[in-house]
């Protein structure tokens, strides 16, 4: 069958609905049957996660972490949570980001790390990445993958999401990237990474709201919003990122203001792919810390 | 002033300044190409490859205990292409550098001849933004040459669009981010065909004109046939069709170029528009 064109105009047919979702739901058919269930989403925040600009305090962010997985899945101990997610005969690679100007930093890879270790998991069989995954030794039998990365705006894909973290599991980086990066969920499907997702961490200690120029950043565009989402579904998760960082521009900016490239990937992920869900209200958002600037 | 083109590589980095108060330069530069451009820039490195650029010049400098500034000096080749990659985000104020130029945030931007120049600081002060600005005069000044800005702006009606906002580019993926179309490549855009996009308002609402050159008469005509498909099945006459939002898109298409009103209050608005850049056109 010959794949639909989506235009301007089926955007148009459903600006009442939410527009992208709409759209891209009615053109298109998922891959797989959606599930009923409710995705569950924790966000998590702090004031003090913060000692300055890409420098967050290790002890707060291991409390933030504990808090979101223990209430993710249901469990009082942060081991007992973590022993959930992964087995001791598990190989785990933390999928990081090492983006110069907001990376996942090593004090939320090392939290992360310690609790993979904590489940039973001996330091040789873990290892921490971004850029070399193809080449690691533990990437490459990994049997579990942590999903770590700071939201920020894309150039190119709208959001820099979770989803879009496993870009660096392929060669060819260029091939997602038409169509603002439509169709990052594939990757989620090649063979050293498809079911391996155990957990996703959408760092908003201070997201990137709004990008300039090639480097696509200026400190004038981030904003300390001391927060974690945590949550296994990939796509519930950013789609939550995408509805603060929205908002937070509605704010800034005074209007409503939507991101340059919009981040179709990650509706996309849910309604072509079928990999997760993007829409509100089958997500379960459960929301630990301070409500002050919450923005959702 | 022509559209300075170059064939020859010049030695970039002899345009560029070694201190400018008390921000030195760090001791080695480093180059990047269209093949290696993503592991200096993320995705916007598909930006200045769509634009054709042929090389990266990265200039660091420091100073003690103040904000690094990066200089991303780039030979785009062609003054076309140079002007059509600044026009990419015209946001910001201008502060009359070089052909063209902006700020904001600790960023300033600025074309010149082939070249595009991006200077920024990794904090935004009082002190790194005179800087910046000194430093963009130093590197304006060092290029000798300037170069013409594409033709085909000149069939864009200045009464229509605000001329100052109008972007230039060539493939499917900078329509998109500018505004979006369709996620196919309806319009057969590629490295070859040249576009121009300006925005203008009539009647408090907002249209945008579509002008794109096409490198033989053939391919505008497919082109042309292939977007009226696609996206007016429903045209209540060739090349015109009233959208969802109650708003009129309009189509035409002569010689090598089409010419495409979006969002236009009427179709007797849509009509005028297009006659306004065909009589341009014919004008060339």
């Amino acid at each position: 069958m010959k794949k639909k064109i989506i235009t301007r105009r089926d955007f148009l047919r459903v600006a009442a609905m939410t527009p992208l979702a709409g759209a891209l739901a009615s053109g298109l058919k998922a891959r797989e049957k959606p599930s009923l269930d409710k995705a569950r989403v924790v966000l998590v925040r702090d004031k003090n996660a913060l000692i300055s600009f890409n420098n967050p305090h290790p002890e707060v962010i291991r409390k933030m972490l504990d808090e979101a997985v223990t209430t993710l899945l249901g469990e009082k101990d942060p081991v007992d949570a973590w022993r959930k997610l992964i087995k001791p005969s598990d190989i785990v690679g933390i999928k990081s980001n090492v983006w110069h100007y907001i990376p996942t930093g090593r004090v939320i890879e090392q939290a992360i790390k310690k609790r993979v270790m904590d489940a039973g998991v001996p330091d040789t069989r873990i290892d921490i990445s971004d850029r070399r995954v193809r080449r690691s030794r533990v990437f490459k039998a990994a049997t579990a993958l942590i999903n770590a990365r700071p939201a920020r705006t894309h150039h190119w894909s709208g959001l820099g999401t979770c989803l879009k973290n496993y870009v660096t599991f392929v060669s060819d980086i260029p091939y997602y990237h038409p169509d603002s990066c439509a169709d990052l969920a594939k990757i989620w499907y090649l063979p050293q990474v498809k079911g391996k997702t155990r957990l996703n961490i959408l760092i908003m200690l201070h997201p990137l709201f709004h990008g300039i120029g090639p480097h696509h950043f200026s400190r004038n565009y981030t904003w300390e919003y001391n927060g974690i989402l945590v949550g296994k579904d990939p796509v519930a998760v950013d789609a939550t990122g995408l509805r603060i960082m929205q908002a937070k521009r509605r704010e800034f900016f005074g209007r409503e203001r939507p991101l340059q490239v919009p981040a179709k990937h990650i509706f996309l992920a849910d309604t072509r792919h079928g990999l997760g869900v993007s829409d509100p209200d089958r997500i379960e958002l459960i929301k630990l810390g301070y409500k002050e600037g919450i923005f959702i | 002033m022509d559209n300075c083109s170059s064939k020859e590589k010049k030695d970039l980095g002899s345009l560029l300044p070694q201190e400018i108060q008390g921000w030195k330069a760090e001791e080695k530069d480093r180059s990047y190409d269209p093949q290696t451009i993503f592991d200096y820039i993320d995705g916007a490195g598909e930006v200045y490859r769509s634009y054709n650029f042929r090389e990266l010049l990265v200039r660091r400098f420091k100073k003690e205990g103040q904000p690094e500034i990066v200089i991303d000096f780039f030979d785009m080749a062609s003054s076309k292409d140079a002007f059509g990659v600044f026009t990419h985000d015209l946001e910001g104020e201008d502060v009359s550098i070089g052909q063209g130029s902006t700020y904001k945030g600790g960023l300033l931007s600025f074309w010149k001849g082939p070249y595009f120049v991006s200077i920024y600081a990794e904090e935004e002060t009082e002190e790194t933004k005179e800087v910046l600005l000194n430093m963009g005069e130093a590197v304006a000044s060092a290029i000798q040459e300037e170069g013409a800005k594409p033709d085909l702006i000149a069939v864009l009606p200045e009464d229509e669009v605000d001329v100052g906002m109008v972007h230039y580019f060539h493939n499917h993926m900078i329509l998109n981010y500018h505004f979006y179309v369709a996620d196919e490549n309806i319009l057969l855009l590629d490295q070859k065909t040249e576009a121009v996009l300006g925005t203008g308002i009539k009647e408090e609402n907002e249209h945008i004109l579509l002008v794109v050159r096409y490198p033989e008469t053939q391919r505008a005509a497919q082109a042309y046939k292939s977007f009226t498909e696609v996206y007016m099945p429903d045209a209540v006459e060739p090349g015109l069709v009233q959208t969802e939002d109650g708003l009129w898109t309009a189509a035409e298409t002569k010689d090598d170029l089409i010419v495409i009103i979006f969002n236009a209050g009427s179709s007797l608005l849509a009509k005028e528009m297009i006659k306004k850049v065909e009589d341009r056109m014919s004008r060339r």
